[in-house]
């Protein structure tokens, strides 16, 4: 029999077509159709996280050809967390995401991510002891001696410097050896060197004008991270063993009110509630020499680093009261409970605990690693840069964290506790008002907050 | 087989048209307004009646978007009582309410008397005042917080160029709300077309009449403009309040709720309980109590102020 060319091209076109359509709607046979199981990932981030997990999931498909994984990508981390709620809610939820850390246990609670302990325990790269920094990774992904995610990074927070203002003045930066850490009451001594009015004069002088500072030493936020590392670094807890609200006991509010008094018993840091009104970020004042010393998280190395920067800089740990402290935390990446395909799901999650998807966020400056091979010798040759990497940040990630970090595993009901009464007595603390004054009762509520959480559990 | 058989879709449809073609006029008139507002009925169904009415279901239940609602009868209700942060969220909304409408209303409508005056150019103006008012909010949120900005804000600027101070705008919680009330009243423009237009209606033969008996500037305002302009006014004053009790897109991009909950507007209250603080059950009570309120002040409205409107032709 013959057929005519127009014929055979709507013959083999047609077949060409309809294979597709079944292949697309599961009616082929698996030798037929291409077996590619699609996994989603939600997750947020800016540019670079962006770029990064996409470059990810190119390498990830190349070594693993039966796994596509769709990037659902929300720009903020809160709108994330509402999408994430509502696609819970809808049973839409992605199959693998980020999870923001606190919220983590109230979603590992709540049934909403699956239970991959014994895939950690029994992998031949992330079981093996000593894979993670511990005993902080387990501190923050155990709920109730079981694992629903793994840290994505670590994060914490330490001084960047502008060291041309250290240069000029003959000080000594600090860094981030135990003996390279000063003590509060040497920095506040600093602090006075560096902080000076219009007329030149630093407080303490005769005539200084508070109203009048133009170089101040140093900004400190007013938020949760480097207010609870105060609290620790006083020899108190932002969240004790159970769970609770630690910033009422005597040692933590000092830490706090030491915090306060930089601005307005000492004049040496600007008021962090306007720090938004100055007209310029940390960045901008320590380029432009009008601060010394930022306290900002590590993940401002990303865009406060030396190639980036007008003026020389540096990084050094932050100063201690009773001790040397800095809290660590970072997202999860988890498996969702409701997903079709655990086992794809969590090759990708077992894929981005593996030293090449962290490498790539630690080598901009955005990320720490929490696997202690690339916290060796050699492993920091896999990460560490020159021109993203002050000469001595890799002590942070090797010497400082291990020892002084302090991981935190945030509660349910923080987020309330957190909205209603914490943040609002920080805005307090911000605002000038005494620690005592206000965070007896701020922490009151919000341990109510927390404890109706856990029995809600 | 005949041709027009073989094809059933074709057929269906040859027979809804002929089942309209049997209708009446007035039925097929009464079809085709049922077709034209079913977009409108579907939309009210879905966007308001729905959510409104699992809302009343979630009142009773206690739902995290985890795991299924949990029926826990009145406990939504009772934690109303004696929950201080919604005591806080009442009191900023009412406080905000109480200065933000009356003065709103006075600017409009001192605006519409500005902008009803006939020069060269009035339709510039006009446009100029009514512009703010189509401003997408969240860009409003955005030029209102560096117009505050302590340092740099322009008015501050202003204030200090007079010799006043340096004023926190949006970190003093003594001046936060004040700053709320400027950015609300900035966006009268809508409120002033609608005065405007007030003001266009009334015939001049009353001016006349009264400028004849002898009435000044400030009388024919007072005897005149202010009874004619009554049911305007009263309608301003109604949506004002109702508008007033539902900031947020300021509330939450300019301060999110701070400093120390100064700004904590109720429908914030709610938004945070909901999708922070995962207590979808009980942030349905407070948009039920947010309803209720609306309702009675409403009712307050027109029991005791509505009564005062005069209209001129009451039958319509």
């Amino acid at each position: 029999m013959s057929i005519s060319r127009r014929e055979f091209l709507k013959l083999t076109g047609g077949s060409a077509t309809a294979a597709a359509m079944l292949a697309q709607l599961g009616y082929l046979p698996p030798a037929l159709a291409q077996d590619v199981t699609n996994i989603t990932f939600g997750g947020w981030g800016g540019v670079a996280e962006d770029e990064g997990v996409k470059s990810a999931i190119e390498v990830f498909e190349a070594e693993n050809e039966d796994i596509d994984v769709e990037w659902l990508h929300t720009p903020s981390a809160g709108d994330y967390g509402r999408v994430l709620l509502s696609s819970i809610a809808a049973g839409t939820a992605p199959d693998t995401g980020f999870i923001l850390s606190d919220n983590y246990e109230t979603l590992a609670v709540g049934g909403a991510l699956m239970d991959i302990t014994d895939l950690v325990k029994n992998d031949p790269l992330l079981g093996q002891p000593g894979y993670f920094l511990e005993p902080q990774e387990a501190n923050r992904c155990e709920v109730n001696g079981r694992w629903y995610g793994i840290g994505s990074t670590w994060v914490a927070h330490h001084f960047y410097y502008n060291a041309e203002m250290f240069e000029a003045e003959g000080i000594t930066p600090p860094g981030f050896q135990d003996d390279e850490i000063w003590e509060w009451e040497e920095f506040l001594e600093i602090c006075k060197v560096f902080t000076k009015d219009s007329a030149g004069r630093h407080p303490g002088d005769a005539g200084f004008d508070s109203e009048d500072i133009v170089q101040w030493a140093v900004d400190w936020p007013f938020w949760w991270m480097p207010l609870g590392l105060a609290a620790h670094a006083n020899g108190g807890e932002f969240l004790t063993e159970d769970g609770l609200i630690g910033l009422d006991s005597p040692e933590a509010m000092e830490g706090l009110q030491r915090i306060t008094d930089l601005v307005y018993a000492h004049h040496v840091a600007p008021r962090s509630a306007a720090l938004a009104s100055l007209g310029m970020n940390n960045v901008q004042m320590v380029d432009s020499g009008r601060l010394a010393m930022a306290v900002d998280g590590s993940w401002a190395l990303s865009w406060m680093n030396p190639s980036l920067m007008n003026v020389a800089m540096g990084t050094g740990a932050l100063p201690k009261m009773q001790q040397p402290a800095s809290i660590m935390q970072a997202h999860f990446h988890s498996v969702l409970a409701g997903t079709d395909h655990p086992e794809e799901a969590w090759r990708w999650v077992r894929f981005l605990a593996t030293p090449f998807y962290q490498e790539h966020f630690c080598k901009i400056g955005l990320w720490i690693p929490n696997q202690t091979a690339m916290l060796t010798e050699e492993g920091l040759k896999g990460w560490i840069r020159e021109g993203i990497h002050p000469p001595n940040y890799s002590q942070f990630a090797t010497d400082y964290l291990p020892k002084h970090g302090v991981a935190v595993a945030i509660p349910p009901g923080y987020i309330e506790a957190a909205n209603d009464y914490i943040n609002p007595a920080f805005e307090g603390l911000a605002n000038g008002e005494r620690a005592e004054d206000i965070m007896p009762d701020a922490v009151r509520g919000a341990n109510e907050v927390l404890m109706a959480a856990k029995e809600d559990m | 087989m005949t041709a027009h058989t073989a094809d059933p879709a074709a057929a269906e449809g040859f027979w809804l048209i002929r089942q309209y073609n049997r209708l009446t006029l007035r039925q097929r008139r009464t079809l085709m307004g049922y077709v034209f507002i079913a977009p409108f009925i579907l939309g009210f169904v879905l966007w308001w009646l729905g959510p409104a009415a699992v809302a009343g279901y979630l009142t009773f239940h206690k739902w995290n978007f985890l795991a299924a609602p949990k029926f826990v009868g009145m406990a939504n209700f009772s934690k109303m009582l004696g929950d201080p942060i919604l005591a806080q969220s009442l009191k900023v909304t009412i406080v905000f309410s109480v200065i933000s409408v009356p003065l709103g209303l006075v600017f409009a409508f001192f605006l519409a008397n500005l902008i009803n005056a006939k020069f060269r150019f009035i339709a510039i103006f006009r446009t100029i005042y009514f512009l703010p008012s189509i401003v997408p909010a969240v860009a409003n949120a955005i030029l209102w917080a560096w117009l505050f900005n302590t340092e740099f804000g322009l008015i501050n600027f202003v204030i200090r160029a007079f010799g006043g101070p340096k004023i926190g705008w949006l970190q003093d919680p003594n001046w936060v709300m004040l700053a709320f009330v400027i950015l609300t009243v900035w966006g009268v423009g809508g409120s002033m077309i609608i005065f405007l237009a007030g003001l266009q209606g009334i015939p001049q033969i009353f001016y006349e009449a009264a400028e004849i008996d002898g009435a000044g500037r400030w009388q024919r305002l007072l005897y005149v403009t202010l009874p004619m302009m009554s049911p305007i006014i009263f309608f301003n004053l109604v949506i004002g309040f109702i508008n007033s009790f539902q900031v947020f897109v300021s509330a939450l991009l300019i301060t999110n709720g701070g400093p120390q909950r100064a700004t904590l507007f109720l429908v914030l209250h709610i938004w945070r309980t909901a999708f922070s603080s995962q207590k979808m059950g009980y942030a349905a009570v407070l948009s039920w109590l947010l309803f209720l309120i609306l309702m009675v002040l409403s009712f307050f409205v027109f029991r005791y102020i509505g009564s005062r409107v005069y209209y001129e032709n009451p039958g319509d």
